[in-house]
């Protein structure tokens, strides 16, 4: 029976040995079910912690970044404010958040674009409307003011025409913001009559003075005559507006090397280095207008000067300062905008600034102008008549309405060497209206005889009647040799 | 000769004047003849005087002519003009009446008197 003490003690062992193993990995295992609660524990706060910056992250986006984005687009110097957690900035996260903002601001930035371009052509079709009335009752006016003189109706008239051309310029400009054409199609004229008419357009027109050391004839083509008005009259309005009313402003035209430059000086307060900075990327025109940046009420002059500029290739720099203490504004138009028009065959309008250049003309006085090629408007005289038309003498030419108009003999006494006819071909004046006076009373004398037998008057003449007097009246222009 | 532009004209006619249509004396008509009075300019004379000074350089000429060829209305050239006469670089005359008409009734009253006569014998 020893066996069996064994046998108990061998299990006995064995089960202790077991139990202690059980033991063991019991207490192992508890203890690393302790970790793991601690750990699931920590994930958790961790977990917790991570969601509540997410939450924050995200409430702080929509909160202050979005919109702060938003207004970026319409306001650049404004500044987006960074995540909440600067840790994010880089992670995947952060790129996230990033995207949204970025993706945001380009779709808030095409939306602006297009709610201003429909803004833009509204008040395009509107603005079109209201110049092309406006044109009409300038025709209006000026038509009253050739018809009546009297002075107080023609001051009403002077007066209305001229808050008229105010009220065009300020159609025009909003036209030409919006993107449209200028509006009116010109033919070529004098770059001082361009100027002049800009500062026609002005309230305080009287304060300019223009000072014109052009070559006498300088021209613009068709195309830039337009331009250079509204130019001239948006630089010329803020050199008023900015300086005080009892100060005067000063243009000058001159040549410079590769075309012609308007200068405006104004003797006001001057800009600011930033206005002076925004005022010439405006004109510079090379960013795309929006209305919305214009301000309230909308400041169109230098947006529309950038329009045109960038347009019609004409250069302006208002980025320097006056010596007189305001701003110099410079429109420089380039060589191939320039003509030429001859002064005497097309002279610049009465009331624009004489040239501080003294004429290249050889001959005092108006030149003869060129004999026209067309047959001369009278009746009779030889046909070959034009190109024996003696020197200084005008033929009596059709203008653009159709009608003769009369002319008066240039002196005789300085008749242009360039123009001296052939010799031979060229019979002076007096013998010239002898011929013409010969054959005057040749054919009253026939028309006299005709007349005799009963036809008192024949249906052409009136017009005859007209002719005569129009060659008549060369006859006493002529001295009356005739007679 | 002189073209005269087609189109609107750029530069408008109150400018001429500085935006008066007032003569400074009111018998000038649009008939009156103005001629240069031979002073020389002053300097500092307004560019559409000047303008006006030198189409009457050739002789002179109406207000109305004068206005034609400067592309200005009457009421602008009589400003210009009244002005040039102050300062007496221009001598204006009054328009040649034109002649007069007869009075129908002295007509009627003669052509009575010569029918009476023709009767009486």
């Amino acid at each position: 029976m020893i066996e069996v003490p064994d046998l108990v003690a061998g299990a006995l062992a064995a089960g202790t040995l077991s139990a202690f193993a059980l033991g063991g990995g019991l207490v192992r295992s508890r203890r690393r079910q302790h970790r793991q609660l601690a750990e699931i524990a920590a994930l958790r706060t961790r977990l917790d912690g991570t969601a509540r910056a997410f939450t924050a992250e995200v409430e702080h986006l929509a909160a202050r970044r979005v919109p702060a984005a938003a207004r970026q687009v319409a306001h650049p110097h404004l500044s987006v404010p960074g995540p909440l957690q600067p840790l994010t900035v880089g992670t995947p996260l952060g790129i996230a958040l990033e995207n949204v903002v970025l993706a945001l601001q380009s779709e808030a930035a095409a939306q602006r674009t297009r709610i201003d371009a429909a803004a833009q052509a509204g008040m395009r079709g509107a603005v079109r409307e209201i110049q092309a009335a406006l044109y009409r009752l300038q025709d209006a006016l000026r038509g009253l003011q050739q018809r009546y003189d009297e002075p107080e109706l023609a001051q009403t008239l002077f007066r209305l025409d001229h808050e008229n051309e105010q009220s065009l310029r300020r159609a025009q400009v909003a036209a030409v913001v919006c993107g449209a054409w200028v509006g009116l199609a010109r033919e070529e004229s004098h770059l001082v009559d361009a100027v002049t008419g800009g500062q026609a357009r002005l309230a305080g027109y009287h304060r300019v003075q223009v000072h014109n050391h052009l070559e006498p004839g300088t021209a613009l083509v068709s195309h830039a005559v337009e331009p250079v008005a509204v130019i001239v009259a948006e630089l010329l309005d803020n050199a008023l507006r900015h300086s005080a009313p009892d100060t005067e402003v000063v243009v000058s035209l001159e040549h410079v090397h590769h075309g012609v430059c308007v200068t405006v000086d104004d003797a006001g307060l001057g800009m600011t280095l930033d206005e002076r900075d925004r005022a010439q990327r405006l004109v510079a025109g090379d960013d795309p207008i929006l209305l919305t940046d214009l301000g309230d009420p909308p400041r169109m002059g230098l947006a529309a000067i950038g329009r045109l500029t960038r347009q019609f290739d004409l250069s302006v720099d208002v980025s320097s300062a006056s010596p007189y203490g305001g701003v110099r504004a410079v429109l420089r138009v380039d060589s191939h905008l320039l003509s030429r028009l001859d002064p005497a065959d097309r002279p610049p309008a009465a009331s624009a600034p004489r040239t501080t250049r003294t004429s290249r003309r050889t001959a005092p006085g108006r030149p003869a102008a060129p004999v026209p090629a067309h047959a001369p408007a009278h009746a009779y005289g030889p046909d070959a008549g034009a190109p024996e038309a003696p020197p200084g003498h005008q033929e009596p030419q059709e203008d653009a309405d159709g009608l003769p108009q009369r002319r008066r003999r240039t002196r005789a006494a300085a008749p242009a060497p360039a123009q001296a006819p052939a010799p031979g071909a060229a019979r002076r004046p007096e013998e010239a209206a002898a011929a013409l006076g010969a054959l005057q009373s040749g054919t009253a004398a026939a028309r006299a005889a005709a007349r005799q037998p009963g036809e008192s008057v024949r249906p052409d003449a009136a017009a005859d009647d007209f002719d005569q007097y129009d060659d008549t009246d060369q006859i006493h222009d002529e001295g009356g040799a005739a007679r | 000769m002189t073209r005269r532009p087609a189109g609107r004209p750029l530069v408008p006619a109150y400018l001429s004047t500085g935006g008066v249509a007032r003569p400074s004396r009111p018998h000038l008509e649009r008939l009156s003849v103005l001629a240069r009075s031979g002073e020389p300019p002053p300097a500092g004379l307004p560019a559409a005087e000047l303008a006006l000074l030198d189409t009457l350089e050739d002789g002179s000429l109406a207000v109305v002519e004068a206005a034609a060829l400067l592309r200005l209305p009457v009421s602008a050239v009589r400003v210009l003009a009244a002005d040039l006469v102050d300062r007496d670089l221009v001598l204006a005359r009054a328009p040649i009446p034109p002649a007069e008409r007869y009075d129908p009734d002295l007509l009627k009253r003669v052509a009575d008197g010569l029918r009476a006569l023709k009767l009486r014998p």
